[in-house]
């Protein structure tokens, strides 16, 4: 069967699986096998073990919703991250996510001081009068 | 006349101009593209979360969320989308033109509605006006923006909205048709108008599954209205972004195309003034030689 993940990035994710296994703090941990009945559930803060051959795959989520329907699985997130362990996956989510914020806080200091100056230098120039 | 170096330093500086202009419109045609691609790869996702609701609204129409209910408006939220930086040519002010015109339709006194700027352009027009604004700060629309960076924003309208302090929210932004044109749209994001889920193909909407919801239907519509909603508005402020570009773009292009002209007009007043220059020269020369015969 075959799974998407699709996050407002594009899509991140889209292979054939063995089975899947989804895990969220809202409800527990449940898996989807080949043929399962059509189903939706949701995702607060967990994750989705996608397994093949063996080898297994996590997609942390944040937010998200899972579909079956027909062996196709679609993932709907609003972030989330493939890792090879839930921990690093988890790990790495959350470390872009506080770089991203911590460098827009930087960035509207930043636009603020600029701004400040601008004002200071039209001021000082006596410009638009 | 003016004099012929007076009129090189306007050229010189005519053509300064016309470079950074140039450069704006390339810069911006390059952001332009990779806005075009972020909006074509959050098309699947709302295609699918659109797919989704759509088929847990019609399985049960019991199913109901507050965010669904329309009530009473006392105060309605208007969100203006706007650029941080200006030089966009009319980008900004046709936001704020029509978001006037309509509300001088709509409302009697600005207690009514409640203006929520994103952009530091909206923000200081609000100001300007005087309107009562829902925060102080800079909402900061960067040039590559990402999901989470309007996630703090939109939960802030979705809480104010649960809450009652307003009761209506509408968006304005220009909305991407083409490099040429963008037109400002009036969107209501809240309470979410049914009709605006759209699904885009009959034959998957004709095919009735019965889905089993895990662990029951109204915990995964009270999971999906906050996501369509984020979404919803994070796919205005993408179209509104690629609109900057392509405002930012034609307006500098058009800027580049007036210099350049300006340069040829002045270029033929310099090569005048040169000329006559010569002219006087030369009658000089020829004066001063016949007073010597």
């Amino acid at each position: 069967m075959d799974i998407t993940v699709v996050t407002p990035q594009g899509e991140l994710y889209n292979e054939s699986v063995e089975y899947v296994v989804i895990s969220s703090k809202m409800n527990g941990e449940f898996a989807i096998l080949k043929g399962h009945v059509p189903i939706i559930s949701a995702i607060d803060v967990g994750y989705v073990k996608m397994v093949r051959e063996d080898k297994s795959l996590y997609t942390v989520v944040i937010n998200g919703v899972v579909e079956h329907k027909n062996d196709k699985i679609s993932v709907i997130a609003q972030e989330a991250h493939v890792g090879m362990s839930k921990v690093s996956a988890m790990d790495h989510l959350n470390t872009v996510r506080e770089e991203r914020l911590e460098e827009n806080r930087k960035r509207n200091v930043d636009f603020a001081k600029a701004e400040r100056e601008l004002k200071k230098n039209i001021k000082q120039a006596k410009a638009g009068k | 006349m003016a004099s012929m170096r007076d009129i090189k330093s306007r050229i010189n500086a005519t053509k300064k101009t016309s470079q950074i202009t140039k450069a704006m419109h390339m810069v911006s045609a390059s952001k332009l593209k990779k806005a075009e691609r972020s909006i074509k790869s959050y098309r699947p996702l709302m295609y699918q979360l659109n797919m989704m609701l759509d088929t847990l609204l019609n399985s049960d129409r019991e199913l109901s969320h507050p965010m669904l209910v329309n009530r009473e408006t006392e105060v309605t939220c208007y969100i203006l989308v706007s650029s941080d930086r200006g030089l966009a040519g009319p980008y900004n002010a046709n936001v704020f033109k029509k978001f006037q015109a309509d509300i001088e339709e709509r409302h009697e006194s600005n207690d009514e509605f409640i203006v929520a700027p994103i952009g530091h352009k909206a923000l200081s027009f609000a100001k300007r006006y005087g309107y009562k604004t829902l925060f102080d700060e800079t909402v900061h629309v960067r040039d590559d923006i990402q999901f989470i960076d309007f996630k703090a924003t939109t939960e802030r309208f979705m809480r104010d909205y649960l809450r009652g302090t307003i009761d209506k929210i509408v968006v304005y932004y220009n909305e991407f048709v083409n490099t040429l044109t963008q037109v400002v749209r009036d969107r209501q994001l809240l309470p979410i108008d049914q009709e605006a889920i759209v699904v885009p193909s009959e034959e998957e909407h004709n095919e009735q599954i019965l889905f089993t919801y895990e662990p029951y239907p109204q915990a995964i519509v009270d999971q999906l209205m906050p996501m369509f909603v984020e979404n919803m508005l994070y796919g205005y402020i993408l179209d509104a972004k690629a609109s900057e570009h392509a405002a930012r773009m034609t307006a500098m292009k058009s800027a580049t195309d007036n210099a350049k002209d300006l340069i040829k007009s002045l270029q033929l007043h310099y090569n005048r003034a040169r000329q006559a220059a010569i002219t006087i020269e030369l009658t000089d020369i020829i004066g001063g030689a016949n007073a010597v015969n």
